[in-house]
């Protein structure tokens, strides 16, 4: 037998209320995980192309400083590149911004163009993998199923202009939005590449097979990567700027960087989900507040026949404890929720890792743990010979 | 329940025992500095096992000041005062607590948790003394003393007014403390739940050698005491049998039926 469980049973006893109690934690939760979310997806966003690169080492253009910047660098730093040893393969990636003219509202609007050899795994996405043949079809592109309305309709067999040229769409892929894509991805070969994009109009820039976007190089699985990129850097002219893909110091990791230092996502969102947190330390204080407000004079009792202080500060915050848990999953669920509306409506990748459900749990936790702290302030001082007379 | 033969009143105490209370000099101040006022003047008492000893007294007189104090819920101040063997004039907060598990309380309103049932509220005083094997076999054995076996696992919802005194009288005495303070433990009952009440407490009283210190203004119930104190304006004004109060105070302001036994 164990000791009676006062705090969970004063918690449910009155259905309607521990409801009640319920749902506020679970908004609070809801609160935290949607501003904690919406900033996730715009930082993870940005680095899903990215982690769909199929290399281990990355060139770039040194002043590159962002996938927004759209400076290139000369081809033959790939083929220099591939000379050294322990680099089994340089792919090329060329990356351009194009009008794409939506079938059913003829208006355009901009899309992001990717390209690369398709018979070189240079994106690891199955249905272009798949598509291989077809892309190899002049004028004809994949389109991102994940790109937004205002492309129109995102299916296989769309014929339409972009960059007032005809182009058919073979297929489609899922991989999502971010800053630099405007308003959605498109894959072509390069060979169609150049079709789209070598003899565009005066004002516009024109690309050829001269200079790529970003460079990928394939390494032997024996090779040492950081030693490679070392090799690299010493090895190539100082014009571009040779990166691990993975790792601390990697191309994702700096992309990914450069969007947390370098804009107010982080300020604005962190400031809401402050909010959130507050939000959910006054409806809680309340909730706790209430309960020991209502059984003030059985607390009081409690006092008086011989309990101290601790016991009755464990037992409001073992209430806390129990609301923090009780809340929290139906606030996960709707959150999962509202994460996949979420990703539907804008493109973006929301994310929900285990580590990000850990980290809110704790927010919720520390959250009924403050609120807890102080209502419980109300028991502490209760003098129990008050109860008499009372 | 069937009304208990009173011993006879008596304000002598039984030989060789040693008094339960036993207060000397007491005095009491509340507040500080300019605005501190005495409330309780030299009052010395001794209360013994066994006895059911009522106080009385107009609503100020400091009965409740005292009952607090004998409770150890509040720290006495001068004089002294020994419950259960224990000094308590200096003793810190932490003591007080510790003496406090010693005594059973029944308050005016009983004060059950809603959220719990008869026996687990009963349960919440057992587990004071560290028994969680035999908490509920305890809480139901003195629910069963107070009539009330049959109602263990009903909330105090579901119970009336007299049953769930009777439940708080239940937590009181589960530990067999040595002393019972009661402060109006009839006030909010009808006449006959009334009743019960103290015939159970007398009962007890009885069975087990305790004390008994009653606050009550219920006229109805003086017969079952021992000894009857008075307290005015703080001071310890007469300490008789009940016929000797019944005697001393005017007849027409008391129903005489009510102490004919």
């Amino acid at each position: 037998m164990q000791r009676t469980p006062l705090a969970l049973l004063n918690l449910i006893h009155d259905r309607k209320k521990f409801l009640t109690s319920m749902a506020g934690v679970a908004f609070a939760v809801l609160l935290m995980f949607l501003f904690t979310g919406f900033k996730n997806a715009l930082y993870d966003s940005q680095t899903q192309l990215l982690e769909k690169l199929n290399g281990e080492i990355v060139i770039i253009n040194r002043l590159k400083e962002n996938m927004f910047v759209p400076r290139a660098f000369a081809r033959r730093r790939l083929y220099q590149a591939q000379a050294f040893d322990g680099v089994d393969g340089a792919y090329a990636l060329y990356i351009s911004d194009a009008r794409w003219k939506n079938p059913d509202t003829r208006k355009s609007r901009p899309v992001r163009v990717i390209a690369y050899n398709p018979s070189e795994p240079v994106l690891a996405i199955p249905e272009v993998l798949a598509r291989e043949q077809d892309l190899k079809l002049p004028n004809t592109a994949m389109i991102d199923s994940r790109s937004r309305a205002e492309l129109g309709p995102l299916e296989t067999g769309i014929i339409t202009e972009l960059a007032d040229r005809e182009i058919r769409i073979v297929g489609t892929f899922s991989l999502g939005t971010d800053f630099a894509s405007g308003n959605g991805n498109l894959i072509m070969s390069d060979q169609n590449f150049l079709r789209f994009f070598a003899n565009r109009g005066p004002e516009e820039e024109e690309r050829s097979f001269a200079t790529v976007d970003i460079g990928l190089l394939r390494v032997a699985p024996s090779a040492n990567i950081d030693s490679l990129v070392q090799a690299l850097s010493e090895g190539l002219p100082k014009d571009v700027l040779v990166l691990p893909m993975d790792g601390p110091t990697g191309f994702i990791a700096r992309e990914r960087t450069y969007w947390e230092v370098n804009t107010t996502i982080g300020f604005i969102f962190s400031l809401l989900t402050t909010m959130g947190f507050v939000v959910g330390i006054i409806l809680v204080y309340q909730i706790l507040y209430t309960d020991v407000a209502d059984h003030w004079s059985e607390y009081a009792t409690l006092k008086a026949i011989g309990y101290n202080n601790a016991y009755l500060f464990g037992v409001v915050i073992q209430e806390a404890i129990i609301l923090s848990v009780l809340g929290f999953i139906p606030g996960l669920l709707i959150s999962a929720l509202f994460y996949n509306l979420g990703a539907g409506v804008t493109g973006l990748l929301f994310k929900m890792t285990l580590e990000r459900i850990a980290n809110i749990y704790i927010l919720t936790l520390v959250m009924c743990l403050i609120s807890g702290a102080v209502a419980v302030r109300k028991v502490q001082h209760t003098d129990p010979a008050e109860v008499f007379g009372l | 329940m069937s009304s208990v033969p009173r011993s006879t009143a008596s304000s002598s105490p039984p030989a060789a025992a040693e008094a339960s209370i036993q207060v000397r000099d007491l005095n009491y101040f509340f507040g500080r500095g300019d605005l501190r006022k005495q409330v309780l003047y030299t009052i010395s008492l001794d209360l013994y096992p066994g006895q059911i000893v009522i106080m009385t007294g107009p609503s100020g007189s400091g009965k409740t000041t005292l009952l607090t104090l004998i409770g150890a819920l509040r720290s006495a101040q001068e004089g002294s005062l020994r419950v259960l063997g224990q000094e308590l004039v200096g003793l810190g907060n932490r003591q007080l607590v510790e003496i406090r598990r010693n005594i059973g309380f029944i308050f005016q309103a009983h004060n059950l948790f809603e959220s719990l049932t008869a026996a687990q509220n009963v349960e919440m005083a057992v587990e004071l003394t560290g028994n969680f094997r035999g908490k509920r076999k305890q809480a139901v054995d003195i629910l069963g003393q107070v009539g009330l076996a049959e109602r263990a696992d009903y909330k105090p919802a579901q119970l009336s007014g007299g049953q769930k005194q009777r439940v708080a009288i239940a937590r009181a005495l589960v530990n067999q403390p040595q002393l019972i303070l009661a402060d109006e433990p009839t006030a909010a009952l009808d006449k006959q739940s009334g009743r019960d009440v103290v015939t159970l407490m007398q009962h007890l009283a009885q069975e087990r050698g305790c004390t008994i210190l009653m606050v009550t203004h219920d006229n109805r119930i003086l017969d079952v005491a021992d000894r009857i104190i008075n307290l005015v304006d703080g001071r310890l004004e007469s300490d008789e049998s009940p016929q000797q109060f019944v005697d001393s105070h005017t007849p027409k302001a008391l129903d005489q039926k009510m102490f004919l036994m």
